[in-house]
């Protein structure tokens, strides 16, 4: 009988417990979430176009990982059949002490030619989060990721200096939970700029009258491809007709995206796993103690003619508003933790939690779920026991 | 009429021989009877009251309610026969430390479809005649003894069950309170025709009884 009371009375440890392990969880959960994030937007990312990049060793250029994209090369693939756009891009690390260290928190500079659209399918331009994407004809202008501003506290108008070079920073990336947020994007001819004066060799070459000219300055290209067309099928093409270039299959691309991330992925597993073991153990192990706690309550009940469907559905009426506080106070609990270790890890731009809608509704159906599941069982089990004896073993 | 024929009962002891309780014990009480069972502790007279309650099952042996026999009714059959049959009266009381006064008569209720308004104004009016109605809005914990016996006894009573059931009602409370149940007890059965079976070793009790039976070595016999 809850009698108009927000939680049965006697039930405030069981609300607790519950809200222990439904933190627990949800912070496992939130984890979990965030490498999913990750995982999934990458994989969006390389499905959405065919990344081309020059043969060679280049400094760490992200997924393309090669050397020089000639200007001749990127007409060589515009004339494939099946192509239906190509943008030059330049991709740099922010600092090339760490290139060799090619991690997922890499800051990375992308250089983009604005002149074109973006012929990711994915992402036809990126979201703006404050301020504006770069537009053709921007050259000292900079667009930063989420992460990347949070780390220097930018916003639109914040001044930026990249190798000694200014910059205006004139727009913040949506957070994506993805590499987007490290990135500093400008134009490709001050990501060009940007690689003369990071690299000596290239200097150099420039500088002995090479038949170079800045426009073959280009470590990558992303290509599109026609609608009716099969994007690994163009991708091949490519790699038939054009020489000396690295091609991506975007689905092979994928598939080695995801078997890099393997680690992740188990360790997602591994995460949510644990994290609805304990959670479960936690609720199931609480309700039923609480509910044994009160078997000389039931022995009453039972001697005042409760039959057992009476009473499980009592215990089930209990049980939910129990499990709903607890995986509320649970939920809050670990949005509070998150929160607090958020502002710690922000200015180093992490983020190690997502709290997601799906992940929230999914904690709250499964406290009710389990809630349930643990109260039938308990009842069950109780409703074995004759009234007597119940009421015996509770005084 | 409430028949138990040849009632056996026995009890483990931890790795021992069990012990038995009652042994082939018959019993038979007339309708507006109002019949104590008495004998010293551990005699068996609680377990007798449990197992005539259909709070416990017997090893062997029939009880029956009329014409039905309800130690082999279906659990659910036996819910309804404790719901609407009977009212316990336990020396411990046993309401329900979470509810209120009012609401642990009001419970009674409950499990046998009874409308919760009226059930109220019922639970109001008897904790009125037995003087707690001042207590409706309290927990067991915060009443005395005497206050929570009465209190019990007003959700025995809720429904009006044609038997009430009582162990050693008075057994934790001062004369002047006991006197209180006995002279309620008695008064359901003048007035409302009530079978009681009252099992105690007060002797007290006694003079209110119609009928005195002694419990001994897992019978009864005439004291």
């Amino acid at each position: 009988m809850v009698s108009g009371r927000l939680i049965p009375r006697g039930y405030l440890f069981t609300v607790l417990g519950i809200a222990v392990g439904m933190a627990g969880l949800v912070a496992l959960g939130g984890m979990a979430e965030r490498i999913t994030r990750f995982i999934e937007g990458g994989d969006r990312f390389v499905l959405g176009q065919i990344s081309v990049a020059g043969q060679g060793l280049g400094m760490g250029a992200g997924f393309t990982g090669g050397g020089l994209l000639p200007r001749g090369k990127l007409e060589e693939i515009r004339g494939v059949p099946g192509v239906a756009g190509i943008q030059p891009q330049v991709m740099l690390p922010l600092n090339p002490v760490t290139s060799q260290f090619l991690t997922l928190t890499q800051e990375l500079i992308l250089g983009l030619d604005l002149s074109v659209p973006m012929p990711n399918r994915h992402y036809r331009e990126l979201p703006v989060r404050a301020g504006r994407f770069l537009r053709s004809g921007d050259r000292r202008q900079a667009v930063v990721g989420a992460d990347f501003a949070a780390a220097r506290s930018l916003g639109p108008g914040s001044r930026l200096v990249l190798d000694g070079q200014d910059f205006v920073v004139v727009g913040v990336l949506e957070r994506t939970l993805t590499a987007p947020d490290r990135f500093v994007i400008v134009s490709i001819e001050a990501a060009r700029d940007l690689w003369l004066a990071k690299d000596p060799l290239l200097r150099q070459v420039f500088g002995a009258g090479a038949s170079l000219s800045r426009e073959d300055l280009n470590t990558g290209a992303a290509v599109g491809w026609v609608a009716s067309e099969d994007p690994d099928a163009v991708a091949r093409r490519i790699a038939q007709r054009v020489a000396g270039v690295n091609i991506t299959i975007p689905s092979e691309v994928s598939r080695l995206l995801r078997n890099s991330t393997a680690f992740f992925s188990a360790l997602l597993v591994g995460i949510g796993t644990l994290g609805l073991l304990i959670g479960a153990l936690s609720l199931a192990n609480t309700v039923t103690a609480a509910l044994f706690e009160r078997i000389r309550d039931f022995g009453i009940k039972r001697a005042l003619g409760a039959t057992d469907l009476q009473l499980l559905a009592e215990v089930l009426g209990e049980s939910l508003v129990v499990s709903l506080a607890g995986g509320g106070a649970g939920i809050a609990l670990a949005l509070a933790l998150g929160w607090g270790i958020h502002g710690w890890v922000a200015p180093q731009g992490q983020q190690l939690f997502l709290f997601s809608p799906r992940l929230l509704a999914g904690a709250i159906l499964f406290s009710l779920i389990l809630g349930a599941l643990a109260a039938a069982h308990a009842t069950f089990r109780i409703a074995r026991v004759p009234p007597a004896e119940a009421i015996r073993r509770g005084s | 009429m409430i028949r138990a024929i040849g009632l056996a009962k026995s009890f483990s002891t931890g790795g021992g021989a069990p012990l038995a309780v009652l042994k082939g014990l018959d019993l038979e009480v007339k309708p507006g009877e109002y019949l104590a069972v008495t004998g010293p502790s551990g005699s068996g007279k609680s377990t007798l009251l449990n197992l005539v309650g259909l709070l416990d099952g017997a090893d062997s042996g029939e009880i029956w309610f009329g014409d039905e026999r309800v130690s082999s009714a279906g659990r659910r059959r036996q819910s309804l026969i404790r719901g609407r049959q009977v009212g316990f009266i336990f020396q411990a009381f046993c309401l329900i430390a979470s509810l209120t006064a009012l609401e642990n008569v009001a419970l009674a209720a409950r499990y046998v479809g009874g409308d919760r308004t009226e059930a109220r104004r019922r639970a109001q009016a008897l904790m009125e005649r037995l003087g707690v109605a001042h207590r409706t809005r309290h927990y067991p914990a915060q009443l005395s003894g005497g206050e929570q016996q009465r209190v019990a006894f007003c959700r025995a009573v809720l429904n009006d069950p044609p038997v009430i059931l009582a162990d050693e009602p008075t057994g934790n409370l001062d004369e002047d309170h006991a006197r209180v149940i006995r002279e309620e007890l008695r008064t359901r059965v003048r007035e409302r025709g009530t079978t009681v079976l009252l099992v105690t070793h007060h002797p007290e009790a006694f003079g209110e009884a119609d009928r005195v039976l002694s419990l001994v070595d897992g019978r009864l016999a005439e004291p």
